[in-house]
This record gives structure tokens, C-alpha cells and sequence, in this order.
């Protein structure tokens, strides 16, 4: 159990690296590649199976505070070091990850004709690159976890992508790596900047950095530390992807096989927003407070915008991706209120976006492989020849739309509650403008329902249009088991939303706590006390 | 506090039928049992909602607390908290007994009237799926859960009215209902935000959870904050008549008043018991209970009841305007329940909250009996709606004829009638509304009343012209109608599922037809809901009526509600609570003569009714009251086709595409010629871009290290 405990995270990063190899090495003495996806299978699987230890309550916090902390020295000549720990805020972004990677595994069984080899080793070292990123605690090390999971994503989609996808590829590329490539500056930068103010050394690693800062050893001018934000948040927002960087995400999401789809919504955006919380928020808490403004302002816009662009697509995958685009922006925005219902809307609408979306790519994606087709217009009456496919459907449309007791509606909820306490943005005796943007977002309610339902009525309902659909299979057995433990994620999630927030809620405090303590006062909204109010009487 | 474990079970148990129905009884398709399961559990959920309002604990009706039961915790951070917990009080019991008991008629009608249909199953999973999220709304005790239910009967209404799949109007009809509703769902989210925000709580109830004291919304709103001034102002304020104007928009949406009614009418392409169950008797008048619900905040809010009452006023005499020209008996029965939501809206607004909810009930009565009534006929007619295809079928349909007279007797106003009493309590309370309006003193009283008065004429002519055009006159069961003809618009339950074919399904009466009256299944929910439809009224009688034969305390209905009504402390509202205690002669003089003349009006508008189309039932009727004064167009013009194409051109293929693409494509470009230029190889495609971003992004690492070494350096 000691083992374990100590090594978890380690054991949870090597396992698909472990089998990448050895899938490299079977398929290098055997050629039997009818056995790859099982092998892949059972890897994604076993490290699942492993990932739940996380739940095991002999874990103790480490020297940082952190759950299955490790810290080795890794290059001495630059101090840095293998540290690695899990806390609330990447949790259940791990598990999710592991989750994730099995029934993304079992949506590819039929799918994958040209080079299986590769493509199975690609999304086993895909999953090590990703749990990396959420549990690295040393800036350099998840500098390179996260362009590590760059890579096979690339290859994914270039390689086993649809008709555009050396496009979509190259353009996912250089999105993401003009903004990751500042960032490896603003971390280089720190580096710097701790060894000179501290005398010590430099540093790559987060918690000490952390401790120098709280402790006023470390000090950054308003400034450097305005410019070291922003090649962050640049990073990161293009990864979430925010308004306006957003317009690589419809093309890498329609020409990405299914798999791809699947791991680029539920877990490779999630990396973008987690990064903002758990390093844009903590190393730089004046500067997040000062751009609140910024970011809300464009998270409204994702919202409203992504809505409407996603009412008018043609192509069902291209849609769904839109609707990733206004998603994220509810993330942001709650992310951006400094409220603890804000922030912990907003990692519980990370996680129910994951479930959600990813479901519905696996559908397009069911539907894709049966026609060869997205168009909408292809469509029609569907629910006449796949009433399983149907139901299910408008079942995760539901969740996405935000219908309550769905697992969808909790974390917009509290995102919006969260927006309305919020005291980031300026109050004045004219306007409140926390309450307008909570209104604006709201919005985002409405236009949910008409680009989901319209889509699902033009393809599901009515008479059957199309010849090429009389024939189509309903769902098979290994579809509705890919399915199920989604739909009752979804379900779980929204009735009892209490386990996931509570993983969560220390973590949450901690970050308010940062941004608020800089702030030199309270951020959230005093409460109305009964006394006070009645003196208006 | 009385905590009792059985409220639970009237929302459960209907969840237990939809859960059985759409898992066994899709396997088995066997109606007796599908019909079994569904009309059992809400049987279930009657006995134990009119045990719990009557009898347990002295009866939830006439106790001081309500009766509550805690069922988990579901949200809570920070300091916010939302339970799943219900509570009854007079006005949940009120509305839990009258929907478990008008809903176990619609449940029995419909096994009737589904009989024969391939989705036979799926249908009443549906409908229990509904009472279950419909007495989830009025059950629950907090802003939160009851917006569970809110969306909850939003789904299933989408999904009820949308049943027929195969028919396109079906379909555009349920997007429009959930897109309207989710309109009005903005409100309520804001508006639930606003009052969290305002009080800390969402509770309806004080209550004691888990040792925590929670205190209610409303006992916080009495006890810390007063009345807000009656200006235009108040509504931006974000006060509490900013919390009435957003809860109202939910209820605009919900209920089918000005602007968000457009989707009531449509709804009519769902199955005759859903427009009887959802969209007349129950769901629609959720809006009403939100309002009713939140009455302490309403006092408060003058400018926000006089905006609810002039809406209430305005939907009522607009829809009845259309209802008049409306050919088919769906549409006009639809029409009329956005009328009837209407009155409710005046009632509340003016501050006859109780009224409101007694015009709910009787409403729910007779317009679930007009309803069914509609559906028989149309069961009886081979699924035909148009009435100038009806005519005479008093002769062939006897029971159906007889009930239907009564709901018409009903919704004229006609005395001992159940619509008599409430509809008349409402004119009343507009007329003397300076007298009783809680904030004080109401401008335009008098053109409201003018304006409901004519609407109840209106009413009785409409509601005349369609019991003639069906039930008297000849048989015109072959007539030819000129208009454009639209199959689309019938109910052909069995029709649309039963052929499979792609052709257009073409209505065809054999000429030997002779229409029929309804199995006992059918005929006996609508002698019930007729024999409510007539003696319903009578829990309500209001003093000046009930003192004519000398009862003084009959008006019960308003007496059990009292409790629910907040006591505001202001001098105006305390005035009127005085003056409608207080019975003096003069005003009791009043309201019976004002009482003589809406009947008087009630009977002028049978006879217009009569005399105008009882010799001419095909007359013609204003073009723009039969397009319902174009307002689908006006929204389709001037919204959605506005935001459809800008978010087709200018957003998507002129921002994203055009300008953001634009920039990154030029980028690109530059880098693959360059690349091309420096290295050409015969590698594949793939390998070579990589190898090039890969050189290119080490470029600029390095440039990027180099500059940020100076930088600190």
C-alpha cells in the first residue's frame, strides 16, 4: 500500500508508456494486429483500474500539501525536479482522463484501417503526456508534458483525419504552439527572476516559487509580471480555446478521427483552463484580477458566439464543436468571478463538458461510420431507423442544453451564481456590471436550446427523407456499452453533485484565498445581514 | 414543523410508472399493462396527496406549517445551498390534488384514446414522466428544485408535443415550445440568482435541515425590506420588482401570455390528452403558481403587479380575439386557455392572488373537459379537427354533447357554474382594485375592467360559435373547404404510426360515415370533470353571493389559501385586507350588481354567438384574426431570420472563416513556401510539415530564450 501510495502518479504515467512499448515491441515479433486495440484496451483500462487508488483515504499530503507527492531531482545542472502531486483541482481531471481513454479506445474497433501500430501507440503515449500535465508541480516538467501531448494529437489528426486534415493538423499545430512556446519564456523568465531576488538558485518548481511569493521573498514588478501573465494566459487561452483563438478547434474537431475528437474535448481543452487556475491564478493573482475584465468580457462573447455560429452549421461534428466554443466560455467566465461557486461551477461544468461532449462526438461519430456523412441535410427521421440512437442522443443533448438533474445544469448554475456575487467587475450606482454579465450569460441558456434541438430535429424527427437512411443499423451491443456509463455519469453528476464539488472545495478556497489575499481585501460580496437591511425601514 | 415521508411518494410514484413503462413496457407493448402502470401510479399519487392535504396531521390545507420531507442535500458551496425537499402547504396541496386528480381522468381518457397506437408505451412514460416533474414543481421548497420541475415539464412538453414524429408541424411546434419556454427560463435562472443574491436562501419555507436553521425567502423579504416605489426605475434597480419583472418573464414563457405566446396554439399538434393534461389544465398555470408562490415579493413590487395585471389584461383580449376566427376546435380551445391564463394574470396582478389560484382550479376543470370533450369528438369524427367538417353531432355523440354544454355553461360565466364564481371574483377585484391592490392605490383600473368585461363577452361568443359549429346545425361531414388544405394539422395518432410509407398521408372520410360515440373510458372522466365543472365553484362563493341565500363563511377556497398570502405591514396593504374583511352593505351591494352584469354579459355573448352562427356556422371571419394578427411572421421577420443570417455571413464565414482564418492561413502560407524553399524532400507529406514546424518552433525557442536572458538579464 506504501508502494502505492508513493508512486501512484508515477505508475499512473507509465503504464501506457509501458504500453506503448510493448505494443511496439509485440507488434514488432508478432504482426498480429488484430490484437493491437485489445492490448491498448487492457493498458487504458488497467490504469483506470490503478487511477481509482486516488480514492484510497490512507493517502497522506505530501511536503507541498499535495496527495501522492513525489519530488526527485531530475537535472541538477538547471534544479529540476520530478515533482509531481494531485490536490482538488486536478483530481478528477485525472480520472476523467482515465476514464476517458478506454471508451475512446473501443470507439475506434472498427475504425482504424491504415497504420493500427502507430495509431494505438499514439494515444497510449497521448495518455501519458496528458496525466503528466495535470499532475506535474514543476513548471519545466509540465512545460514539456504538455507540448509532449501536442504531438501524437498532431499525428492524429494528420495521419488518421478526414479529408482536410494535414489543414486542420498544421493549423491545430501552430495555434498551440506559438502560444506554448511564450510560455517556455515566461517560465525561463521566472526561473531567472526567483534566482536573482532569492539568492538561492533558480527554480522551476511551483510550490517553492509559490512559498518565496507569499513569504515576499519574490517579488515581481507590476510590469514583468503583466508580460509573464500574459505568455501564460496566452498559452493557455488558445488551448481552451477562447474567443478570438478559437477558429482552430471547428477544423481539428471535424477532421479528427472520432477517437481524437473525443480526447481533444473531454481532456486536451481542459488543460487550457486548468492551467489558467492552477498557474496563471496562483503565480500571478494581481494580474488575474486586473484582466478579470478581459476575460469575462470575452467569455460572454464565446458564449453568445459560439452559440450562434453553432446554430448555423451545416456539419453536425463542426457544430458540436461550436458548442465547445460557448462551453468553455461558461468555464472561464465562472473561473474569472474569484467566487467559490464561480470556481467550483466552473471545474464541475470542466468535468460535465467532458462527459457531455465527448458523448456526443462518439455519436456523430456512430452515424459518421454508418453514412460517411455529417451533413445535416443528409439526414432526416432518423428516430424512425435508430430509435436507440435517437433516444440516446437527445438524452446527451440534454445534458449539453443544461436541463437540470443533468449533469450539465449544476456547474452552469453555480458559474452564474458565482458571476452574480462576484465583485470583480465594477459596481456603480448606475449599473451592477457583475449582474449584467451573470444576464448575458444567461443568454447562452437560450441559444443552447435552439442549436441543439434544431439540429435534432432536423436530423431525428419527421418523415424519413433520404433513401440512403432506410437501411441504417441501430446501435450495436459494444455502442449502447460505450454509452452507458456515460448516460449515467450525466444522470449521477446532476443528482448528486455533492461528491465531486467536495474533492474540489479546499483547492477552490485556497485559489480565492491567493487572489483575494493580494487583493488586500474581500473579493466576494459581504453578506446582507438582516440588521442591515432593516434599517432601510 | 411536520416533516412526513410520504410527500415523496406522490412524485415518485409517477417517476416509478415512467421508469416501468419505458423499460418493460417497451419490451412487452402490451396496453393493458402500460395503461395499468401508468394510471396505478398516479392513482397512487392521488390517494396520498388528498391524504396528506385532508387528513394526515390535521390535513396540510388548514395546518400553520407545511408539511415537509427532506430528501437529500443536492447543491451546496459555500453559502449556498439547494435541497431536494418538498413541502405542502395550502397552495402546493391546492394544486397537488387538483393535478393528481384531473390528471388520473386524462391518464384513463387517454388509454381510451391512444388505444391502437404503436407508441402506445412511450406515450404514458412520457405522461408520468410529466406528473412527476410537474408535482416536483409545486411540491418543492425552494426556487431551485421548483426550476427542476419548471424545465422538467419543459422536456416533457417538448417531447409530448412532438409525439407524432413523422409530422413536421409536431416537430417545428415542439422546437418553438422548449425555445419559448427556454426564453422565459432566462428569467427565472436570473431572477433566482437575483433573490439568492438579495436574501442568501431559496427556500419557500422556514426550516430546520441537518440542525442549520434555514430561513424562507419570504419571511426575509417581510421581515428586512420595504415596499419599492412605482416608477419605470424600479424595474432596472435590481430590487425586489426587478426579481418580479425577471420571475414574470419565466411565467410570460410558461404560461403563453404577451410575447412568448405563439407556441401555446402550435402545441395543439401533440395528442388531445397532452393539450387537455399539459397545456390547459396543469402546466401552463405554473406561471401563475410562480407568481402566486412569490406574492411577498410581489406586494412589494407595485410596478411589477401593475405590469403583470395590464400583460394579463392584453394577452386575455388578444387571444380571445383570435380564438373567434380559428376554424379548427383545438386551436379555438387553445386560444381560449391563453385567454383564461390571461384573467389569471389580471387576478394577480391586482393582488387577488387567491382568486387567481381558485380560477386556476376551475379552469382546470372545465378546460380539461372542453379538452377531452374536443378529443372525443375528434375520435368520434376520424380524426378530424375542422369544424366545418362537424355539425349536428349532438345527435350522434349524446354524452360527449351534454358534458361539453356544461364546460361551455362554465367558461361563459353562467351562475352556480364553476367558471361563474372565479371569473367573476376577478372582474370584481379589477374594478375595485384601488380598493384591495395591497401597494396602494392602481392606475387604470377601469379600462382593465373594461377590458376583461368585453374579453368575457368575446369569450361567450367564441365558445358558442364552437359548440354550434360542432354540435348543432347540418352535417357537413363532407364539405369541401377551399382554403389551402392542411393534412398536416390533424391529430392522426393512429395514421402516423401505423403506415410507414413516405406518402403524404391524405384524410379521407368514407361516405357512408357516421360518427360515433366515445368507449366508456373516455365518456366517463369527461362526467366527472362536467359534474366538477358545475359544482367546483361552490368552495369559493364569495360572501356577497353566499349571503343572498344566507351563508355568511362559504368562500372556504379563500379561507385555506389565506396563510399563504403574505400580511405586508404597509398601511395600504393592511387597508385593504380590512376592507375585504369588513362586508358593508354598499360594496357587498356592488359586487352583486356587478355580478348581475358580467352575467348579463354572459348572456348577450351566447346569444351573438347563437343568432350569428347558429343559421351561418361557414360565416367568415376576419382575415387578420384567422392569421392571428401575423404575429409568427413579425417574429420570424424582424428575429429569427436577422439572427440566422448574421451569424451565417457576418460571423461565421465573414469573422471566423474570413478574417481570423485569413490572418492564420497567411501565416502559414509564408511558412510552407518557406519551408518548401529550404527543404525540399520526397518523405511524406506529413513527416515534412511536422519536420518543418518542428525546425521553425526551435527557431523560436531559441529567439525567445535569447530575448528573455536579456530581458531579466
Amino acid at each position: 500500500m506504501d508502494f502505492l501510495n508513493s508512486n501512484l502518479l508515477t505508475i499512473l504515467i507509465l503504464i501506457p508508456l509501458v504500453g506503448a512499448v510493448l505494443t511496439l515491441a509485440h507488434q514488432a515479433f508478432w504482426k498480429q494486429e488484430s490484437q493491437l486495440k485489445w492490448l491498448t484496451l487492457g493498458f487504458t483500462l488497467l490504469n483506470f483500474l490503478v487511477s481509482l487508488a486516488m480514492f484510497s483515504t490512507s493517502a497522506k499530503p505530501g511536503a507541498s500539501g499535495f496527495l501522492f507527492e513525489q519530488n526527485v531531482p531530475w537535472i541538477k545542472a538547471i534544479n529540476t525536479n520530478y515533482h509531481i502531486g494531485v490536490d482538488g483541482l486536478s483530481f478528477w481531471l485525472l480520472i476523467l482522463t482515465t476514464f476517458i481513454m478506454p471508451i475512446a479506445v473501443i470507439s475506434t474497433w472498427n475504425a482504424v484501417e491504415k497504420r493500427p501500430t502507430a495509431f494505438y501507440v499514439f494515444l497510449l503515449l497521448l495518455e501519458s503526456a496528458m496525466i503528466g500535465v495535470f499532475v506535474s508541480l514543476d513548471l519545466l516538467v509540465f512545460y514539456l508534458f504538455f507540448e509532449a501531448s501536442l504531438i501524437p494529437m498532431f499525428f492524429l489528426i494528420g495521419v488518421w483525419g478526414g479529408q482536410n486534415r494535414i489543414y486542420a493538423a498544421v493549423k491545430f499545430f501552430i495555434f498551440t504552439a506559438i502560444g506554448s512556446l511564450l510560455m517556455l519564456v515566461a517560465i525561463i523568465a521566472l526561473f531567472f527572476i526567483y534566482a536573482d531576488q532569492t539568492g538561492l538558485g533558480g527554480s522551476f518548481d511551483l510550490p517553492s516559487i509559490l512559498n518565496a511569493m507569499k513569504a515576499g521573498n519574490l517579488v515581481l514588478a507590476p510590469q514583468t509580471g503583466m508580460l509573464l501573465f500574459l505568455a501564460f494566459a496566452l498559452a493557455f487561452s488558445i488551448k481552451v480555446p477562447v474567443f478570438p483563438f478559437h477558429t482552430w478547434l471547428p477544423d481539428a474537431h471535424t477532421e479528427a478521427p472520432t477517437a481524437g475528437s473525443v480526447i481533444l474535448a473531454a481532456v486536451l481543452l481542459k488543460m487550457g483552463t486548468y492551467g489558467l487556475m492552477r498557474f496563471n491564478f496562483a503565480l500571478f493573482p494581481d494580474q488575474a484580477r486586473e484582466t478579470a475584465w478581459i476575460f469575462i468580457t470575452l467569455a460572454i462573447i464565446g458564449i453568445i458566439y459560439g452559440a450562434l455560429v453553432a446554430m448555423v452549421q451545416p456539419d453536425v461534428k463542426r457544430l458540436v464543436a461550436y458548442s465547445s466554443v460557448a462551453h468553455m466560455g461558461f468555464v472561464i467566465l465562472g473561473m474569472f468571478s474569484f467566487t467559490e461557486a464561480g470556481m467550483q461551477g466552473a471545474l464541475f461544468t470542466m468535468l460535465a463538458h467532458g462527459v457531455t461532449t465527448g458523448a456526443l462526438f462518439l455519436l456523430v461519430g456512430f452515424i459518421y461510420e454508418r453514412r460517411h456523412t455529417r451533413e445535416i441535410t443528409q439526414f432526416g427521421g432518423i428516430s424512425n431507423v435508430m430509435p436507440i440512437y435517437a433516444t440516446v442522443f437527445v438524452i446527451t443533448t440534454m445534458a449539453s442544453v443544461g436541463l437540470p438533474f443533468l449533469n450539465g445544469f449544476v456547474g452552469e448554475f453555480l458559474i452564474m451564481v458565482g458571476m452574480f456575487q462576484s465583485q470583480v467587475l465594477s459596481v456603480t450606482a448606475a449599473a451592477n456590471w457583475n449582474y449584467i454579465a451573470a444576464m448575458f450569460a444567461g443568454t447562452g441558456v437560450i441559444f443552447a436550446a435552439v442549436y441543439l434541438l434544431w439540429m435534432v430535429q432536423r436530423v431525428f424527427f419527421g418523415k424519413l427523407a433520404n433513401a440512403k437512411n432506410k437501411g441504417l443499423e441501430d446501435l450495436s451491443w459494444r455502442e449502447i456499452g460505450l454509452m452507458i456509463p456515460l448516460l449515467a455519469l450525466m444522470v449521477y453528476m446532476g443528482v448528486f453533485p455533492r461528491p465531486f464539488l467536495a474533492r474540489s472545495e479546499d483547492a477552490v478556497k485556497a485559489i480565492k484565498e491567493r487572489v483575494m489575499h493580494q487583493a488586500g481585501g474581500s473579493i466576494e460580496k459581504t453578506e446582507l445581514k438582516p440588521d442591515a437591511a432593516a434599517d432601510q425601514h | 414543523m411536520t416533516e412526513n415521508n410520504l410527500l415523496s411518494l406522490i412524485i415518485f410514484a409517477p417517476l416509478t410508472g415512467a421508469v416501468i413503462n419505458w423499460l418493460i413496457g417497451g419490451r412487452l407493448k402490451n396496453e393493458a399493462f402500460s395503461g395499468l402502470v401508468a394510471c396505478g401510479s398516479i392513482l397512487v399519487s392521488t390517494i396520498v396527496a388528498f391524504y396528506l392535504a385532508f387528513v394526515a396531521n390535521g390535513g396540510a390545507l388548514f395546518i400553520e406549517h407545511p408539511v415537509l420531507d427532506h430528501i437529500w442535500t443536492w447543491i451546496q458551496v459555500g453559502s449556498f445551498r439547494a435541497d431536494f425537499a418538498l413541502g405542502m402547504d395550502p397552495l402546493s396541496g391546492i394544486y397537488a390534488c387538483f393535478i393528481t386528480f384531473v390528471g388520473l381522468l386524462i391518464h384513463i381518457f387517454a388509454t381510451g384514446y391512444m388505444h391502437g397506437d404503436k407508441g402506445f408505451y412511450r406515450f404514458f412514460a412520457y405522461l408520468n414522466l410529466f406528473m412527476f416533474a410537474m408535482l416536483t414543481l409545486v411540491l418543492a421548497d425552494n426556487y431551485l428544485l421548483m426550476f427542476v420541475g419548471w424545465e422538467g415539464v419543459g422536456l416533457c412538453s417538448y417531447l409530448l408535443i412532438g409525439y407524432y414524429t413523422k409530422k413536421n408541424e409536431a416537430r417545428e411546434a415542439a422546437k418553438k415550445a422548449f425555445v419559448m419556454n427556454r426564453i422565459g427560463d432566462w428569467g427565472v435562472l436570473v431572477g433566482m440568482f437575483l433573490i439568492f443574491t438579495l436574501t442568501g436562501t431559496l427556500s419557500f419555507f422556514d426550516k430546520t435541515v441537518d440542525g442549520t436553521q434555514v430561513q424562507s425567502v419570504f419571511s426575509f423579504v417581510l421581515a428586512n425590506m420595504s415596499v419599492e416605489p412605482f416608477t419605470w426605475g424600479a424595474i432596472i434597480a435590481g430590487g425586489l420588482t426587478s426579481v418580479g419583472m425577471l420571475l414574470f418573464v419565466g411565467a410570460t414563457g410558461k404560461s403563453a401570455q404577451i410575447p412568448l405566446l405563439t407556441w401555446l396554439p402550435d402545441a395543439m399538434a401533440g395528442p388531445t390528452p397532452v393539450s387537455a393534461l399539459i397545456h390547459a389544465a396543469t402546466m401552463v398555470t405554473a406561471g401563475v403558481y410562480l407568481v402566486v408562490r412569490s406574492n411577498a415579493i410581489y406586494q412589494l413590487a407595485p410596478t411589477a403587479m401593475w405590469i403583470i395585471a395590464v400583460i394579463g389584461a392584453a394577452t386575455a383580449i388578444f387571444a380571445a380575439s383570435i380564438a373567434i376566427a380559428q376554424n379548427d376546435i383545438k386551436k379555438v380551445l387553445a386560444y381560449s386557455t391563453v385567454s383564461q391564463l390571461g384573467f389569471m394574470f389580471l387576478a394577480a396582478g391586482v393582488g387577488a392572488f387567491t382568486v387567481a389560484i381558485f380560477h386556476v382550479m376551475t379552469h382546470a376543470f372545465f378546460k380539461a373537459l372542453l379538452f377531452l370533450g374536443s378529443g372525443s369528438v375528434i375520435h368520434g369524427m376520424h380524426h378530424e379537427q375542422d369544424m366545418r367538417r362537424m355539425g349536428n353531432l349532438k345527435k350522434y355523440m349524446p354524452i360527449t354533447f351534454i358534458t361539453m354544454a356544461t364546460g361551455w355553461l362554465a367558461i361563459c360565466g353562467i351562475p352556480i357554474w364553476a367558471g361563474f364564481f372565479s371569473k367573476d371574483e376577478i372582474l370584481y377585484k379589477t374594478f375595485a382594485a384601488d380598493k384591495y391592490f395591497p401597494a396602494g392605490k392602481f392606475p387604470g383600473e377601469e379600462i382593465l375592467w373594461g377590458i376583461a368585461v368585453f374579453t368575457a363577452i368575446l369569450t361567450a361568443v367564441y365558445m358558442t360559435r364552437m359548440m354550434v359549429m360542432t354540435f348543432w346545425g347540418e352535417e357537413r361531414f363532407h364539405h369541401e373547404i377551399d382554403a389551402p388544405h392542411h393534412d398536416d394539422t390533424h391529430d392522426e395518432h393512429n395514421d402516423a404510426q401505423v403506415h410507414d410509407d413516405d406518402e403524404e398521408e391524405h384524410h379521407h372520410i368514407p361516405h357512408d360515415f357516421k360518427p360515433h360515440e366515445s368507449p366508456w373510458v373516455m365518456t366517463i372522466p369527461l362526467i366527472i370533470l362536467a359534474f366538477l365543472s358545475t359544482a367546483g365553484g361552490l368552495v369559493g362563493v364569495p360572501y356577497a353571493m353566499s349571503s343572498l341565500v344566507g351563508v355568511k363563511n362559504a368562500n372556504t377556497f379563500e379561507h385555506t389559501l389565506e396563510p399563504v398570502i403574505a400580511e405586508t405591514r404597509m398601511e395600504s396593504a393592511v387597508a385593504a385586507r380590512e376592507n375585504a374583511k369588513s362586508h358593508a352593505p354598499e360594496v357587498v351591494q356592488k359586487e352583486r350588481l356587478l355580478a348581475g352584469l358580467s352575467v348579463v354579459m354572459a348572456v348577450i355573448g351566447i346569444a351573438i354567438g347563437w343568432f350569428a352562427f347558429r343559421n351561418n356556422p361557414l360565416r367568415k371571419m376576419p382575415k387578420i384574426l384567422e392569421q392571428k394578427w401575423k404575429l409568427d411572421e413579425l417574429y420570424n421577420g424582424f428575429i429569427v431570420d436577422p439572427i440566422t443570417r448574421l451569424s451565417r455571413e457576418r460571423l461565421w464565414k465573414g469573422f471566423d472563416l474570413g478574417f481570423i482564418d485569413g490572418i492564420v492561413n497567411g501565416i502559414g502560407g509564408f511558412v510552407m513556401e518557406f519551408g518548401d524553399l529550404v527543404r525540399r524532400t520526397q518523405v511524406g507529406f506529413v513527416r515534412s510539415y511536422a519536420a518543418i514546424i518542428v525546425i521553425g518552433a526551435l527557431a523560436l525557442v531559441g529567439y525567445f530564450i535569447y530575448y528573455g536572458l536579456k530581458l531579466v538579464g
